[in-house]
């Protein structure tokens, strides 16, 4: 190094060297680390560290689990070091010392300063907008409050101007739009093209989209194409002391929590499942600014065509139980028809809707579309109650997700006991009917001295705890 | 008299027998090329010694027996016409085409020929009521298994066959009526063929003796012509089809997934050559759509059809593949004869209950499994249901997608050791059922019981188990079988597991069969078989007094008649509870499937009645406090007939483990 110049000597900062024997292979997590790519992975799984490139930044030295890579000084470094602290212990310090600066670093956070603002793809199907985009823009809210920029929305569709006005009323800002009729349908060429489009040209530091159907077709698209880091199903977001945004998903079958951080690359991607975020409260008096840009796409280019749509909503009442709040299912202990009257009114009463096990709708007494279980729907809903069911495995994994199950059974070693939050042994034909009253009764008293708790549709209260 | 003769009685004797036999050969080479046009498939091994076995099993009629019961004794009609078939092949080739035909009338001035006119009388009536049985059976009592059945074809069989021991008596009564041989030879005549003659007295007797001789041999040629046409081929084709059979019933073709470029079959050369050739064995008996337990509870699914299916395929379609050119009617959609409907391939338990009934060595099962595999890997078509499934199979290895470190929980409570080479004799398999099912764990637990006081050493895996795959193979996704065989063939082995415990008769089937396709050598047995063998060399005692009250026990597809293990649970039922299980109506190799093997455990029963419904209703027949099992999945499906039935309180299902855990001397 500069050992002439003796007015400005470069604290020498050393190569990063691996300690033989120490790797455990985890990994790679040093080669993910290194800003210059000064680290290649061998068959072993260790470490090659290219002393041309190792700035000595020792990113690589804290993210080792195994404390296996250690900074090492050539002579010549030693020397200078030795020099300089003896002129740190000395009265005063020959020349100034300049720290390093490591460039890659700098680059990489004004890139990152570049990108502002959280944007919510809002989606919609012929014009009517899916509930998960105003719950993204609801914890979406709290990201922008954090960082301090802007809550926007992205609206792409044909005729879907008003949409942006709902996305005011539910916390945006700003609301993005393309409106073209190439965009009647959601296909993913011309919809991923449009929001990289976007995304390029505005920069934003948060994109979360719906983990639906469509939502996770469009993210995929959209992170491949930019390049970047996108996290499915979340369940929880939030903004780091760095300001990085923290994307917490279950792992390992929900064994472990993971929280993930896009660090190098922009946008932070994210899906968010259905429900899983609370939906915010909608104010219709909130305005906010349409952006309107347009994105040229021909029909004749896209190789996708829509030759129809086909609804596979069966009518007026079909009830889509797996988007359900509250599910009051029966099992064959519900004996027949007429008893769901009983599990009627009790989710009538609680907002909810009738499930049933796969002998309920082998029997008649419900129709198709309510059976929860392995070879029905999987439902989590807020409280899930099992009456008269056994909980058979193909049942359970169908519900035992859900967030407070309760659960009436006859039968106390019946195994819906293993996985219930509340469990009442005894008769259904008495037990639920007498949740319904309660809960009637505490609504009553309730509406007589407004004051009251707000407990009335908690029934917790009322159970006898026995699982 | 002699009824061919001069010239022209030579040319049209020869000329009739040259047309008949063209007219077979023709059919023939056409089959052949057909058949030919499948897939090599696994050459069968030990071949001399099948031959040998085959010819066997044809001229002891084993398929025939094996069939014949009390409520169905249609085999036997069968067995007279075919042991007097092979008297009169013999006849027909010594004193008609050497006698007549070449022109030897001396061999007829033989008392061997009046021996063996002796013997066809008496083999001539067994025939004619074979015959007739079969037609009167067929036309007017119309037995279910014979449903839709009732056709020209079988008419014109059941006919020629009657004829040939009409005519014959005919041919031998003019010549004794004659007063020619077998009379001349000094010896009595044959009495029916003699009583006959009487009826001759006093008329042409030389052109009534033409007329039937003629007569006898004009039908023989028509069945030589129509032999390749109809049914009557299977007396080739089930003789080639038993010494095809593969050293294991129903072995599943092991899919090369890096070569191949069709993974199933979607098209009917896809099949191997051998499975082409069994649809023409096929005599449309219908034991297989009365034993299908699809067929039974009216699903759509017939075993008899997909074979007839399978052959009119082939031969629509055949003559354009040979050509080069593509077919012209789908193998997999339904709507007509030659089609086959997803519906029906879907609906199969692979019971095999219609390959132990067939007498003609068909193997339906792996057919059906063939067209699932197209269907779900280059179709990419299965029931929604199966979408879960097949995801929670291929990230989570168990059915549920239920957590894997969950596997060992049942063994939370217990002092269970991981399996050790050389600490633990045995690795105890426990399975999907046995490690998540709140039920089947409890069967798990009076296993490692039993194990315990037997002194047997074993360790189990944990939350390293994987699924063995089962379902997955019988609902067509290999790749993803044959990824999971691989890894826990590697695991075992990394291990140095050599024996293996399973509680499920499916895990051991494949353990057992399956793996060994991938290179795999365990000793695999069942607890069922284990308990039993422990018992017998004393080191398990049992106080035999255990009362489960009145008990049935239900033999488990997969334990039967996939492995032949019919007797081990019962024996250890009987040393436990001291008394002999009751037998159901339909039990060992004709017993009744519980409607979830074959991947239908994870699938809607929507078509037709329940099969488990079925099968607990005959069980509830014989009034018992106890259904006794041996298989997780038959298990589940008794608990839920009889939840159906109302008398779940009542009735108790219990595992042979169970059963054998309670009564364990302390």
């Amino acid at each position: 190094m500069a050992e002439e110049e003796k007015k400005k000597v470069k604290r020498p900062l050393g190569h990063a060297r691996l300690k033989p024997g120490k790797c455990i292979a985890c990994g790679a997590r040093c080669q993910s680390e290194c800003k210059v790519e000064a680290v290649e992975m061998n068959d072993k799984g260790e470490p090659v560290i290219n002393l041309g490139k190792c700035t000595g930044c020792r990113r690589c030295i804290r993210i080792c689990p195994a404390e296996a890579i250690e900074i090492y000084f050539t002579p010549e470094e030693q020397k200078i070091l030795d020099e300089l602290a003896k002129q740190q212990t000395g009265e005063k310090p020959a020349a100034p010392v300049v720290e390093p600066v490591d460039e890659a670093a700098v680059k990489l956070a004004a890139k990152l300063k570049e990108y502002k603002g959280v944007w919510v793809f809002v989606e919609q199907s012929e014009g009517v907008p899916a509930e998960v985009s105003w719950e993204l823009l609801g914890v979406g809210k709290d990201l922008a409050k954090t960082r301090n920029v802007e809550l926007c929305a992205v609206v792409i569709g044909d005729k879907v101007k008003d949409i942006c006005q709902d996305a005011f009323s539910y916390g945006a800002t700003k609301a993005y739009l393309i409106d073209s009729p190439v965009f009647l349908h959601y296909r993913t060429e011309p919809y991923y093209k449009a929001v990289c489009y976007l995304i390029n040209k505005y920069k934003p530091e948060i994109v979360l989209i719906g983990a639906t159907g469509l939502g996770r077709d469009l993210a995929g698209a959209v992170a491949t194409d930019m390049a970047t880091g996108l996290t499915a199903d979340c369940t929880g977001l939030s903004i780091d002391e760095n300001g990085f945004l923290l994307q917490t998903r279950p792992a390992f079958g929900g064994n472990i929590m993971a929280t993930i951080k896009t660090e190098r690359t922009r946008p932070q991607m994210s899906t968010v499942r259905p429900h899983v975020m609370p939906l915010p409260k909608k104010d219709p008096a909130c305005k906010g600014q349409v952006v309107v840009e347009s994105f040229p796409l021909n029909e004749k280019d896209i190789l996708v065509k829509v030759l129809e749509v086909i609804d596979d909503r069966k009518g007026a009442g079909d009830v889509d139980i797996a988007g359900a709040e509250v599910i009051v299912s029966g099992g064959r202990g519900m004996l027949n028809k007429e008893n769901f009257k009983i599990l009627q009114e009790l989710a009538d009463e609680l907002g909810g809707v009738v499930g049933g096990s796969r002998a309920t709708i082998e029997a008649g007494w419900l129709p198709v579309e309510r059976q929860v279980g392995q070879t029905g729907k999987t439902v989590r809903p807020k409280i899930y109650f099992a009456c008269g069911i056994s909980g058979a495995i193909q049942h359970l994994v169908g519900m035992q997700d859900s967030d407070v199950i309760i659960a009436v059974n006859r039968d106390a070693s019946a195994p819906i006991f293993e996985v219930a939050t509340y469990g009442i042994v005894g008769d259904l034909f008495q037990v639920v009917p007498g949740i319904t009253n309660r809960i009637r009764e505490l609504r009553k008293a309730k509406r007589n001295t407004p004051s009251a708790e707000n407990t009335a549709c908690v029934p917790e209260d009322k159970t006898n705890g026995t699982s | 008299m002699e009824p061919v003769s001069g010239v022209w009685g030579y040319v049209l004797f020869w000329g009739l027998t040259a047309l008949a036999a063209g007219i077979f050969f023709q059919r023939f080479i056409q089959i052949t090329k057909l058949i030919s046009l499948g897939r090599e498939g696994e050459k069968p091994a030990r071949t001399m010694k099948k031959i040998l076995g085959a010819i066997g099993h044809f001229i002891a009629q084993t398929c025939q027996f094996k069939n014949i019961r009390k409520k169905d004794r249609a085999g036997i009609g069968h067995l007279f016409m075919m042991w007097g078939f092979l008297f009169f092949v013999t006849y027909y080739f010594f004193f008609i085409i050497i006698a007549s035909g070449f022109g030897v009338p001396q061999m007829e001035n033989s008392s061997v020929y009046v021996i063996y006119c002796w013997i066809m009388d008496f083999v001539a009536p067994f025939v004619l009521i074979g015959a007739l049985w079969g037609l009167i059976r067929r036309f007017f009592f119309h037995p279910t298994r014979l449903e839709g059945q009732r056709t020209w074809e079988s008419l014109i069989i059941l006919i020629t066959v009657l004829l040939h021991p009409i005519t014959h008596i005919g041919k031998i009564a003019t010549q004794i009526a004659a007063g020619v041989a077998p009379a001349g030879q000094g010896m009595p005549n044959p009495p029916i063929s003699a009583a006959v003659a009487h009826l001759f007295a006093n008329t042409n007797i030389p052109a009534w003796h033409t007329f039937w001789f003629w007569a006898h041999w004009a039908f023989v040629l028509v069945v030589l012509a129509i032999i390749a046409y109809t049914r009557y081929f299977h007396m080739f084709a089930a003789v080639i089809n038993d010494i095809m059979l593969p050293e294991r019933k129903g072995k599943l073709a092991l899919i090369d997934l890096k070569d191949q470029k069709t993974f199933g079959v979607g098209r009917v050369d896809n099949f191997t050559q051998r499975q082409l050739m069994d649809t023409y064995a096929c005599v449309v008996c219908g034991y297989c759509q009365d034993a299908c337990p699809a067929n039974y509870t009216k699903k759509p699914l017939n075993p008899r059809l997909i074979v007839r299916d399978v052959k009119s395929n082939l031969m629509t379609n055949g003559p354009l593949l040979l050509d080069q050119k593509e077919p012209s009617l789908a193998l997999i959609g339904g709507g007509k004869e030659g089609s086959i409907a997803e519906d029906a391939l879907w609906s199969c338990t692979t019971c095999y209950a219609c390959m132990e009934v067939c007498p003609v060595y068909i193997e339906h099962v792996p057919k059906i499994i063939e067209m699932r595999r197209h269907l779900v890997q280059i179709e990419s078509k299965f029931p929604p249901e199966l979408l879960n499934l097949f995801e929670n199979m291929e990230q989570r290895s168990n059915p549920w997608g239920i957590a894997p470190s969950d596997r060992a929980k049942w063994a939370a409570d217990l002092n269970v050791k991981p399996f050790e080479a050389g600490k633990t004799e045995y690795l105890f398999y426990v399975g999907c059922f046995g490690s998540f099912d709140a039920r089947a764990k409890q069967v798990t637990v009076a296993i490692t019981k039993i194990l315990d006081a037997a002194g047997v050493t074993w360790g189990i895996l944990g939350k390293d188990e994987k699924c063995c795959g089962d379902s997955l193979r019988r609902l067509g996704n290999e790749y993803v079988f044959d990824r999971m065989a691989r890894e826990n063939i590697k695991q075992y082995q990394d291990k140095g597991v050599t024996k293996i415990i399973t509680e499920c008769p499916h895990c051991f089937t494949v353990l057992k069969n399956e793996y060994p396709q991938y290179g795999a050598k365990f000793e695999v047995i069942h607890h069922t078989e284990l308990i039993n063998q422990l018992i017998n060399e004393g080191k398990l005692k049992l106080n035999g007094s255990v009362d489960v009250g009145k008990m049935v026990i239900h033999d488990s597809c997969y334990l039967g008649r996939h492995n032949g293990i019919y007797e081990a649970p019962r024996a250890v039922v009987k040393a436990a509870t001291g008394k002999a299980p009751e037998e159901m109506e339909r039990n060992h190799k004709r017993g009744f499937c519980c409607g979830a093997g074959g991947g239908r455990m994870w699938l809607e029963e929507s078509l037709g009645s329940r099969i488990n419904i079925e099968r607990t209703e005959e069980a509830l027949k014989n009034d018992p406090k106890t259904v006794c099992v041996a298989c997780p999945y038959c298990m589940t499906m008794f608990a839920d007939g009889l939840k159906d039935k109302g008398v779940d309180n009542k009735v108790q299902v219990l595992d042979v483990a169970e059963i054998v855990a309670k009564g364990l001397q302390k």
